[in-house]
């Protein structure tokens, strides 16, 4: 909670390579067994309603980040997901607010 | 020298060693089988293309034989001869904007075939309609969209084609095109590939009727045409008439025949033609046995078929697999389909087999043999095919998704991916195939291939069906929404929260409504999803009285705020109720209901508030003020609190939004207990007394003991940004337990920005021994190792590097290029070692690859120091090591100019070895001319066999333009004539490029005469760019070009009147010219028209517009192009009122009046005059949306225009804009400095500066942009403050990065402005600028082309004493004094020339003999007797013998 107040870190991470028939729940699920996931970002395109193949996915715990950095390959129904430490955490504080509803 | 030419004999291997080379490139065999191919038709060959004004390699468009249809493309690449003139074009303008988009049309397809051998409808039809909308297209234009309406678009059916070929035919001719023999020949090969049933006889009556004569390529395809359905007698006709027309018959007409004969049924007569050819002496090639085979194939003759190939195999004839898949569809066309895979089979697997199999495959696929298909695509197997970067195989993709649009059915496409997943090829064919379904929006086959996907175990999600939903959302569909809302409950996936809001909701009118029709639909109305659908529809619609409702009900089932959270934080930021969201607010606080994901934690609310806050922007917090106030007070009633921690959150986004009145209101939120300890804390700051204020803080914390980090960090960042070291190094001291690795961080780069090693080695290790783990920014190490290794603290700087490994800092180009710097600095001191050290840190540790950049400093370090061996030896270890060989060409240079053959030698066997002999070659060419060598550098590139490398020559010349080099460029120009490929446009254009640089008009007319000695014919490109250089000079343009009128429009408005309005009055008279003699009272409209655009051509429009007004009262209708051209003519004049006025009146008349392109540039244009930005902007939003194309000077004077007020988002929207339409072409520094330039104006200095000086810090050395405009600016409005800060940029750059470019263009600005004091000290500032000659000479010949600049160039030579080259200033001075007929100060000047010594050449003489003459005055000396050409071609000449060595 008072993460984003106080200007702590968040531990994020940017997830490319998704496939499209992946939605944020199954992204979500899969990123649960690392930690708690407090955030999962996946957009959407509202034009061709398909998302858009990465997403954002905020643990609230670096210990969350650690494991799903540690683990590799990440595999999802077959498709091999790309993870790395999502390096531009300043931008996500005002997107946080999307990031719960998706 | 002598020795060095024996060395360059040595170097020139034996011409059949070298042939030899060539002759086993692929590349050579080509070439050949091209030749030979066209043989027999003689009268054709590649020049024809020459007449199409083409950028591109239009080759390969020509060239590109397609696999298909049987008719055979071999001479695709074919150019009929005759291509007509330019006629009727409408106006100048239009034919320049069609030249830019032919180019780009021609780009976009040429490259599509390239890689694909295809080119798709969507793009053909975009480009159609592009062109179209510019309403007059060219011819070639038209002959560009007919030639890629046949097989070059497999995806489409083959009747389709012919019929876009038709409708494209006749759209173009409607809008005035005109058609030549190339486009009836044009037509005819996709009639032919179409296979489309026409008449030939209608054919050439339509020819006739157009007035159009048939040529060889017309009788040779009607011949095909004939032979395609059988019938001899008609193709026999036609070759009488060649025959009595004498043209050749060629091996194209037998091939047909062989066709002709078989399918007529006579296969004997087709095998005997073999033999007739050969009884006319020609041989039968490649495209004859094709035609063999593919009767075979029809006849399914297989035996045949193979003894053929036999034959062809003996007789030593290629066919290449792209042959063979033309027999693989004859045989699948005729049924034959059971011996494709022996055919297959034969495949070599050429390079191109890929593309070219696919191409197959879709033809196949698109006429109905896809199972036929399917057996090519599975040949493909082994093969890298399309994606390879993916990890999982994902083999024919193109296929499914060509199944799909060609809608076959679910249960053949469930078939190929089943096949596809059990071998292997695909591992998710069938959800691939649905995502092709989805996107294609096949609502049926989408659903159908989901319950496939189910019963095969594989999942099916909600969201699969948003592709299917977005359409019909988009149309407001609501049965189209029903429709897939059953195709959903049909699979049993109900729709889940985010398809109920996001595309569902949305599209009915109101919730009650989407209940009502969602209820009929069958759908489960209380189910949780459509619930917290329902409550985020309501909530973002700002329906808080309905969501309270909702919410308070007691059968609601739990939902967390979280679900609907974002579309509250919409509602609420309106502020229209306070009263019922602080009601919502205390429901969520209180009915748990609404917390269920982490009951035990009571700040969902609390982190709302935070959120609420946070999504408001500055202003927004400003406005609803006393509305948040209010809320706040109405939740403390409520005894709603929060905790410290989020109400430091919020404290700090109000600080930061300027409201720290609010903040006190929060504070009553905080819980009783923790609220005391807050109080005493610093509640409001103002950021103007920051500083004061911060330093009592600290103080007032320190005596009280409490941690003052935060605080610290503060003033640290501002002493940073005010560059004070001491007083931040003391303050460090002081407070050292209050250091944060941040603080750290900023002291750390201000003592390597204050070249202080010691301090910052000393800070980082502290930060370590505090905190390990801390990594700094890339930035910051680099400035570290930077500083470090330029102290001598090598092992420190290396330490920083592995430190980065360690830490996985990653690099990015902007450090990268700091790493160079570093490195080069090094190189400047002669330090190879700290250079290697440095050099295989950074690749041992992989921080960055290996990259001719980072390379180069070793080398350029021992050029530096002379020592050409260390440079070799260096370059072979980069090459071993790392597979760069970087900075040869100045190795070699430097070689050459001290006449090291034996060493020369050495690196030229290097090279060779490494590179290969031509890269050698042109390795040694170009040093050759780079030094003046240009006899030896002939003999290089006049070496046998050798061919032109378009993108080293591009290399070369890029090179001599960015540093104005004539010399060398000329001489390329003049030797590369006879080399073999070489583009001669693309060399004159080069030149051209150069002479604008230093706008030499007379050696840019010189070429202009070369080329037509050349034959050459110019593209258009080329041509405008010469005219240009004509005109700037004030020069007559012998020529008729495109001009890019809008020129024009800034200094001379009326001779834009008459060049706009000619070629139209033209058209308009030409049919009628009675009617403009005819007197008024009878006048019809069309005299009205013609009286009309006459006034407005000869400037008088306010007479124009009585005309327009009278014909208006009379009610006549004028038709679009004389208002446009009356609207027109008042802009130019600056009267936007009547432009207005006149629009209105047209609007009346024409429905869909749309101001024409030029006429909305040139509005748009007058409005940024007088400062209407905003309107400016609105037209240029109308025209975006008109599909109309903004002017390059209308574009520029737009973001003047908001540079100048300062609008920098106008700025920002501008440059979205233009990136969105891709094609217009602006200075890349445009909108780098008006950004900068706005940010002046608004007193945001730091943000110009940033601007500015990432052009410097972030680009590669060679690209070296200027920035005077921004100089000239503020220079011109005296603004002190701002060129305090940008000269302090400037000598910024000068001394850190070691860029002279900045204070090169604020020097010469100074002394433009007639500002010398502040040259001068700029100089002793900067030395360095002194050096910079290019940019100085390049800034004297544009000053001494305009009269009144003599005297900065005197200061300039004043200022920078140690001018080697003096006649060349002299020679500048001298040409000013004769522009300002200074007789006075040239006569001075010649005198002192006398005293120094100083020779002056006979050009210059001639000048000052002119101004005697000119003044009346006798010329005290002998005139040199010559032209000025002859003495100035003379003065060329003179310094190229100088500079190039004495032969001895």
């Amino acid at each position: 909670m008072a993460a984003a107040a106080s200007g702590k870190r968040v531990f994020e991470v940017f997830v490319s390579k998704v496939p499209w028939t992946i939605a944020t729940k199954e992204i979500r699920d899969y990123f649960g067994q690392f930690g708690q996931v407090k955030k999962c970002l996946l957009p959407f395109d509202k034009e061709t309603g398909f998302h858009r193949g990465f997403c954002w996915i905020g643990f609230s715990t670096e210990e969350g980040l650690q494991n799903a950095l540690q683990k590799d390959p990440h595999i999802i129904e077959d498709a091999k997901l790309q993870v790395q430490r999502n390096r531009k955490t300043l931008i996500g504080r005002k997107s946080n607010k999307e990031a719960e509803e998706s | 020298m002598a020795a060095l030419l024996r060395s360059v004999r040595l170097l020139k291997y034996s011409p059949t060693a070298l042939l030899q080379v060539i002759g086993s490139s692929r590349h050579g065999l080509t070439a050949s089988r091209l030749h030979s191919g066209a043989v027999g038709t003689k009268c054709v060959g590649f020049n024809g293309c020459q007449t199409v004004p083409r950028r591109f390699n239009v080759n390969s468009l020509f060239s590109y034989r397609s696999a298909l249809p049987s008719a055979s493309c071999r001479h695709y690449g074919v150019v009929p001869e005759q291509r007509g003139p330019f006629k009727d074009e409408p106006s100048l303008a239009v034919r320049s904007k069609q030249a830019q988009q032919f180019d780009w049309a021609l780009a976009k397809l040429d490259s599509s075939v390239r890689r694909t051998g295809r080119v798709t409808k969507t793009l053909l039809l975009r480009i159609f309609h592009d062109i179209c909308r510019t309403g007059y297209p060219s011819g070639n234009q038209a002959l560009l969209l007919l030639r890629s309406c046949g097989s070059l678009l497999p995806e489409v059916p083959l009747a389709e084609r012919t019929e876009l070929a038709q409708r494209i035919w006749e759209k173009l001719q409607e809008l005035g095109a005109t058609y030549d023999v190339s486009h009836y020949n044009a037509l005819l090969k996709t009639y032919l590939q179409n296979e489309f049933k026409f008449s030939p006889t209608d054919f050439l009556a339509k020819m006739e009727a157009a007035n159009v004569l048939p040529n060889r390529v017309t009788y040779q395809r009607l011949i095909a045409a004939y032979c395609q359905d059988g019938d001899i007698e008609g193709a026999s006709t036609i070759l009488g008439f060649m025959k009595s027309k004498d043209l050749p018959i060629t091996e194209a007409v037998f091939n047909s025949l062989v066709t002709g004969h078989a399918r007529a049924g006579d296969i004997n007569s087709a095998e005997g033609i073999l033999s007739v050819m050969r009884g006319a002496g020609i041989e039968p090639g490649p495209d004859t046995y094709l035609s063999l085979l593919n009767v075979y194939a029809e006849k399914g003759d297989t035996d045949k078929v193979k003894q053929t190939l036999e034959t062809v195999e003996n007789a030593d004839i290629h066919l290449m697999d792209r042959d063979l898949m033309q027999v693989i569809f004859s045989l699948t066309k005729a049924g034959h389909q059971q011996y494709v895979p022996e055919i297959v089979e034969r495949m070599r697997h050429e390079r191109g087999y890929v593309p070219d199999a696919m191409n197959l495959c879709l033809s196949l696929i698109t006429q109905g043999h896809e199972d036929t298909a399917f057996s090519v695509l599975k040949s493909f197997t082994g093969l890298q095919v399309e994606s390879q970067t993916s990890d999982s195989p994902d083999l024919g993709n193109f296929f499914l998704r060509h199944c799909v649009n060609m809608d076959k059915s679910v249960d053949k496409m469930a078939g190929f991916c089943k096949d596809l997943k059990d071998s292997g090829l695909h591992s998710t064919p069938l959800q691939f195939t649905l995502q092709c379904a989805l996107d294609a929006k096949k609502t049926g086959m989408a659903v159908e291939l989901m319950r496939r996907m189910k019963e095969g175990g594989l999942p099916v999600r909600p969201h699969y069906f948003w592709p299917l939903f977005t359409q019909h959302q988009k149309d407001k569909n609501i049965p189209g929404i029903l429709e897939t809302l059953r195709g959903m409950q049909e699979l049993d996936i109900p729709a889940d929260v985010e398809t109920y809001t996001s595309y569902i909701l949305s599209c009915f009118p109101s919730v009650d409504c989407a209940r009502t029709a969602l209820k009929e639909a069958g759908c489960d109305l209380n189910s949780d999803s459509l619930i917290a659908a329902e409550l985020r529809s309501d909530a973002s619609h700002g329906n808080l009285s309905g969501l309270l409702s909702l919410m308070s009900s007691s059968t609601l089932p739990a939902i967390d705020l979280s679900a609907f959270r974002a579309s509250l934080l919409i509602g609420f930021r309106g502020f229209q109720d306070v009263e019922l969201m602080a009601k919502i607010t205390e429901i969520l606080y209180k009915d748990s209901r609404f917390n269920r994901v982490d009951p035990e934690n009571s700040e969902n609310v609390p982190y709302f508030l935070y959120n609420l806050i946070d999504a408001m922007s500055e202003t927004e917090v400003q406005s609803k003020e006393e509305k948040l106030r209010e809320y706040f007070s109405l939740l403390k009633n409520m005894n709603i609190s929060i905790s410290g921690n989020i109400f430091r959150g919020i404290r700090n986004i109000l600080e930061s939004y300027h409201v720290p009145e609010l903040i006190k209101d929060v504070l009553a939120l905080v819980d009783r207990k923790e609220n005391g300890m807050l109080t005493d804390g610093p509640l409001i700051k103002r950021v103007e007394v920051r500083m004061t204020f911060l330093e009592k803080t600290m103080e007032e914390l320190k005596a009280e003991g409490k941690p003052a980090d935060s605080t610290l960090k503060k003033i640290i960042a501002i002493l940073c940004a005010e560059e004070k070291l001491d007083r931040a190094l003391e303050l460090k001291a002081q407070y050292e337990q209050d250091m944060t690795p941040a603080s750290y961080a900023m002291l750390i780069n201000l003592c390597c920005r204050h070249d202080n090693a010691e301090e910052a080695l000393n800070l980082k290790r502290e930060l370590a021994r505090k905190d390990s783990e801390v990594a700094l920014d890339a930035q910051k190490y680099v400035a570290l190792v930077r500083v470090l290794s330029k102290h001598g603290k090598l092992e420190e700087a290396v330490d920083m590097l592995k430190e980065m490994k360690e830490k996985e800092v990653p690099l990015r180009d902007i450090t990268i290029n700091l790493l160079t710097l570093t490195m080069n600095a090094a190189a400047m001191k002669g330090d190879a070692t700290t250079i290697r050290r440095l050099q295989q840190t950074i690749f041992t540790l992989g921080l960055a690859k290996p990259s001719s950049n980072l390379c180069s400093p070793l080398i350029t370090c021992y050029l530096e120091s002379g020592d050409y061996a260390g440079a070799y030896d260096a370059a072979v270890e980069c090459h071993k090591q790392y597979n760069q060989i970087p900075k040869i060409h100045d190795l070699i240079c430097a070689l050459v100019e001290k006449g090291d053959a034996e060493m020369l030698q050495k690196v030229m066997e290097f090279l060779s070895q490494e590179r290969g002999e031509m890269m050698m070659l042109y390795d040694l060419y170009f040093a050759f001319l780079q030094t003046g060598r240009y006899k030896e550098a002939r003999k290089i590139i006049e070496t046998p066999g050798l061919r032109a490398r378009a993108s080293r020559l591009q290399w070369f010349a890029e090179k001599c333009i960015a540093s104005q080099l004539m010399e060398p460029l000329e001489n390329m120009v003049d030797m590369t004539v006879k080399l073999f490929e070489c583009d001669r446009d693309d060399m004159y254009h080069y030149l051209f490029r150069l002479c604008k640089e230093t706008n030499d008009w007379r050696k840019a007319e010189a070429a202009w005469t070369k080329m037509q000695e050349e034959n050459l014919i110019p593209r258009e490109r080329t041509l405008r760019l010469l005219a240009d250089i004509l005109k700037s000079n004030n020069q007559e343009v012998p020529f008729e070009v495109p001009e890019v009128w809008f020129e024009e429009v800034k200094d001379q408005p009326d001779m834009f009147l008459e060049q706009e309005i000619k070629p139209s009055h033209m058209i308009q008279t030409s049919p009628s010219k009675k009617a403009t003699a005819s007197p008024l009272k009878e006048a019809t409209v069309e005299d009205y028209k013609l009286r009309l655009l006459s006034l407005c051509k000869k400037g008088k429009v306010q007479e124009a517009y009585d005309i327009l007004k009278k014909a208006d009262r009379k009610g006549m209708v004028l038709g679009a192009a004389p208002y446009d051209a009356l609207i027109k003519a008042f802009l130019a004049s600056g009267n936007i009122e009547d432009a207005v006025a006149v629009k209105n009146i047209a609007t009346n008349h024409i429905v869909g009046f749309n101001l024409s392109d030029m006429a909305s540039n040139l509005l748009l244009i007058t409005q940024v005059k007088r400062g209407q930005m905003k309107d400016a902007l609105d037209v240029l939003k109308g025209m975006l949306q008109a599909d109309q194309m903004p002017s390059q000077l209308a574009i520029t004077r737009l973001v003047q225009g908001f540079g100048s007020e300062g609008n920098t988002k106008g700025i920002q929207e501008v440059e979205s804009f233009v990136k969105s339409l891709g094609s217009i072409k602006l200075s890349s520094m445009l909108f780098v400095n008006n950004t900068a330039l706005s940010h002046i104006k608004n007193g945001e200095f730091d943000s110009a500066l940033e601007v500015l000086e990432s052009v410097y810090t972030q680009n590669t050395e060679n690209q070296n942009p200027s920035i005077s405009f921004v100089f000239r600016k503020v220079l011109d409005a005296n603004n002190d403050a701002a060129l305090d800060k940008l000269s302090a940029m400037a000598e910024r750059l000068c001394n850190h990065f070691a860029s002279y470019r900045a204070a090169t263009d604020l020097f010469l600005m100074y002394l433009d402005t007639g500002r010398a004091e502040e040259a001068k000290f700029l100089l002793q500032r900067c030395a360095a600028v002194a050096e910079q000659k290019d940019v100085m000479f390049a800034y004297m010949l544009r000053a001494s082309q305009q009269p009144g600049k003599a005297a900065i160039i005197r200061t300039l030579a004043e200022l920078v004493p140690d001018f080697a080259e003096k006649e060349a200033i002299y020679s500048y001075l001298f040409k000013c004094y004769g522009l300002d007929k200074d007789l006075g100060s040239a006569k001075a000047l010649y005198e002192q020339m006398q005293a120094e010594g100083v020779k002056a050449d006979e050009l210059t003489l001639k000048r000052l003999a002119l101004l005697y003459r000119e003044a009346g005055e006798t010329v005290p000396f002998k005139e040199p007797p010559e032209t000025f050409r002859f003495y100035a071609d003379k003065l060329k000449k003179q310094r190229s013998e100088s500079v190039s060595p004495a032969d001895d």
